[in-house]
C-alpha cells in the first residue's frame, strides 16, 4: 500500500464526460469514499485511442505528452486514467520517451513549439483499478460496504490493455536483446498479467462473488474495430457474453468504457439476431462498488447503462 | 510446420492423391500428400530495413520466430487462420513483398488486444510490428484501402481538429461514411438520429434512454452532438499536429 500516491492527476478521457458518463461519476463517488483525491486534469486533450497510433506516431506521442506535460504544470508525477485505452496509450508514450532519447527530445521541441511546456520528468500513468486496489484496497472496501452486494455473481471482465503489455510502462531498458537484466520486466504494482484478480478482490469484498471466468475475462471485445470490422468484434462479444451467462453470472462488470461500450452495442445486436444466452447485462465495476457503499442507482446512473442491469440487482434487492 | 500453420501453404500447392506411383514406387498412403514447391521471384531486403527504421518497428529483428505471437492471437484462433503475426515479420524480412500482398486482405484485421505483444519471449513489440509492416507497405502503395484505416483516420481527423472526440459524432459519422443516408440538419449539418436512414440496432439502442426517460444521459450527448466538446487554446498545438503529420505523410 502507498506506493502510488493518494492524490494523482486524474486523466478521464473523452469517454467519461460524454456516453459513460456513469463511469466518471461513479469512480468521483468511489474515490471519495475510499478517501482518495483525484486532481481533475484541467483542459485535457483525447489520448488518441487505439485509432490515432496507426495512422501517426508522432503526433500519437505529442497528444499524449501534451496531457502528461499538464499533469506535471499541476504538480503531479503520477496520473491515473480509468480507461483502459487511455491507460495503455499513456503508459505507451512514457515506454517510447525512456526508451527512446530521439523521441523524447523532439516530443520536447514540439510541446515548446505548440506552446505547452516541455516535459522535465515523465509522469508515470496507472490504470485506476490498480490505483484503487494499491491505495485503498480490499480492507477499505470491506469496511465501507454498507450494503453488500450479497448473491450477485459477477463476471470479471478486465479487457486486454489492462494487464497487456506487461512492460509498457516501468521498465527503463529497451525491450528485448541479449542482457538478460535488460528484459522487460512487470512493473511492481501490475496485476498479474494472465489472471488478473484486482476486480475480483474488490467486488469479493464488496460482498459479491466472483464466477470463474477465464479465459474470456482477458479476450479482446473487438476494440479499435467494434465500428470498422462488425464481423470479428461480434464474434469476440458472442464469446464473452456467453461464457459469462453459462457460468452462471448476473452481471458482467467492466472497467473500460470502451469495451463497456462495445459489449453493450453487441449484446443488443445479437439479442436482435436471436443467438442465445447473451443477456447478461453490463456495469462498471465502479457502480457496484458504489451501490455497496450505499448510494442509490441514480447515483450511480445505473441507468445509462443500455444493457439495463437494473431489473438483475432490483431482483437481488441490490438497488 | 506447425500443425496451426497449414494455412501458410495456398491450397492449389497441395496435391492430394488417392493413387500415387512415383518412378514405378508405389507411395500411396502415407505419402499421398504433397506440396508443390514455392518459386520465389524477387524480393526487396530494403523492405526488412525500412520497418527497422521506423519508431514502431525496431524490435523486428529479435524475433526468433516462434510463434508465441501467433498462436496467442484471437484473430488467428477465432477468426482467420491466413491471419499470422509471425509470418507477416518473417515476410518483411525477408522482403518477400509479393506473399505479403497476397496476406494483405487480412493483415490489417488486428484487433491491438497486444496478447502477441505481451507474450513475446524477446520482446517483440508485435503489434507495432505489424502494424508499422502495413504502414510501410502502404507508404510504398502495396495495399488498397482498408475499413479500419478509414475509421483510425476518420478517428484521428477529429482528435486533431477538436482535441476531444465526441461518441455520437463517431457513430453517425461513422455510419454515414458506410454509406447509409443519416439525415443532417440544415444550419449545423449535424447528423439528426431516428430521421434519416439508420441500422436497426442503432435506432432501437438510441431510443433506450429515451424510453427510460434518462433526461440527463440525453440532454449531456444531445449537447455533445451540438457543440462539440473541444479543448481550450488548441489552436496553435493543432498546427503542430498536422505539420507533424505532414511531415510523415499521415495526411493524405
Amino acid at each position: 500500500m502507498g506506493i502510488i500516491g493518494k492524490r494523482v492527476a486524474y486523466y478521464p478521457g473523452c469517454s467519461l464526460e460524454g456516453a459513460a458518463r456513469s463511469y466518471g461519476v461513479s469512480t468521483k463517488i468511489v474515490a471519495k469514499e475510499l478517501g482518495l483525491e483525484l486532481d481533475y486534469l484541467e483542459d485535457y486533450n483525447c489520448c488518441g485511442a487505439m485509432e490515432s497510433k496507426n495512422v501517426t506516431f508522432m503526433g500519437t506521442m505529442l497528444l499524449n505528452a501534451r496531457n502528461m506535460s499538464l499533469a506535471r504544470k499541476q504538480g503531479h508525477k503520477v496520473i491515473v486514467a480509468p480507461c483502459n485505452g487511455c491507460s495503455f496509450s499513456l503508459q505507451r508514450t512514457e515506454y517510447f520517451l525512456e526508451t527512446d532519447k530521439a523521441v523524447f527530445d523532439k516530443v520536447n521541441a514540439l510541446l515548446r513549439e505548440g506552446g505547452v511546456d516541455p516535459l522535465d520528468q515523465i509522469p508515470q500513468t496507472y490504470h485506476i483499478l490498480e490505483w484503487f486496489y494499491h491505495e485503498a484496497g480490499p480492507q477499505k472496501v470491506k469496511e465501507k460496504t454498507r450494503k453488500p452486494l450479497r448473491g450477485l455473481k459477477v463476471a470479471n471482465y478486465y479487457g486486454c490493455l489492462y494487464t497487456r503489455p506487461h512492460f509498457y510502462a516501468r521498465t527503463y531498458a529497451h525491450a528485448g536483446g541479449q542482457d538478460e537484466e535488460a528484459r522487460p520486466r512487470r512493473r511492481e504494482t501490475a496485476d498479474d498479467d494472465e489472471h488478473p484478480y484486482y476486480m475480483n478482490a474488490l467486488l469479493e469484498a464488496a460482498g459479491a462473488t466472483s464466477v470463474e471466468f477465464e479465459p474470456m475475462h482477458t479476450q479482446c471485445c473487438g476494440g479499435p474495430h467494434s465500428l470498422s470490422d462488425e464481423m470479428v468484434s461480434e464474434k469476440f462479444v458472442m464469446m464473452i457474453l456467453q461464457t459469462a451467462k453459462r457460468k452462471g453470472a448476473d452481471i458482467i462488470a467492466t472497467e473500460c468504457p470502451l469495451c463497456h461500450a462495445s459489449l453493450e452495442m453487441y449484446r443488443h445486436r445479437l439479442m436482435m439476431k436471436g443467438v442465445p444466452d447473451v443477456d447478461v447485462p453490463a456495469a462498471y465495476f465502479t457502480q457496484l462498488l458504489g451501490l455497496a457503499f450505499g448510494y442509490s442507482a441514480n447515483d450511480v446512473k445505473l441507468k445509462d447503462n443500455l444493457s439495463d442491469p437494473l431489473p438483475v440487482l432490483k431482483k437481488l434487492g441490490l438497488a | 510446420m506447425a500443425i496451426h500453420e497449414r494455412s501458410l501453404v495456398e491450397p492449389e500447392r497441395i496435391l492430394r492423391k488417392e493413387r500415387l506411383v512415383i518412378d514405378g514406387v508405389d507411395v500411396s498412403g502415407d505419402w499421398n500428400l504433397i506440396i508443390l514447391p514455392r518459386v520465389i521471384n524477387d524480393y526487396d531486403l530494403d523492405f526488412g530495413k525500412e520497418v527497422l527504421n521506423t519508431p514502431e518497428g525496431k524490435t523486428i529483428n529479435q524475433c526468433y520466430q516462434c510463434s508465441y505471437c501467433t498462436s496467442s492471437c484471437p484473430v488467428h484462433n477465432y477468426w482467420d487462420e491466413r491471419y499470422n503475426p509471425r509470418h507477416f515479420i518473417y515476410l518483411a524480412r525477408l522482403g518477400m513483398i509479393d506473399e505479403l500482398q497476397k496476406r494483405a486482405d487480412v493483415m490489417w484485421r488486428c484487433v491491438s488486444c497486444h496478447k502477441c505483444t505481451h507474450r513475446c519471449p524477446k520482446g517483440v513489440l508485435v503489434e507495432e510490428v505489424v502494424k508499422a509492416i502495413l504502414h510501410v507497405m502502404a507508404k510504398r502503395g502495396l495495399v488498397e484501402e482498408y475499413p479500419s484505416k478509414k475509421f483510425d483516420k476518420f478517428f484521428t481527423e477529429s482528435v486533431v481538429e477538436y482535441g476531444r472526440i465526441e461518441d455520437g459524432e463517431l457513430l453517425f459519422g461513422w455510419i454515414e461514411k458506410q454509406g447509409y443516408k443519416v439525415f443532417k440538419d440544415p444550419i449545423l449539418k449535424k447528423p439528426i438520429p431516428f430521421i434519416g436512414e439508420t441500422p436497426e440496432w442503432l435506432k432501437e439502442l438510441t431510443l433506450k434512454p429515451i424510453k427510460s426517460m434518462n433526461i440527463g444521459f440525453l440532454v449531456l450527448n444531445a449537447k455533445h452532438m451540438l457543440v462539440h466538446p473541444r479543448t481550450k487554446n488548441w489552436s496553435k498545438f493543432k498546427h503542430v499536429l498536422r505539420k507533424v503529420m505532414q511531415e510523415e505523410g499521415a495526411l493524405n
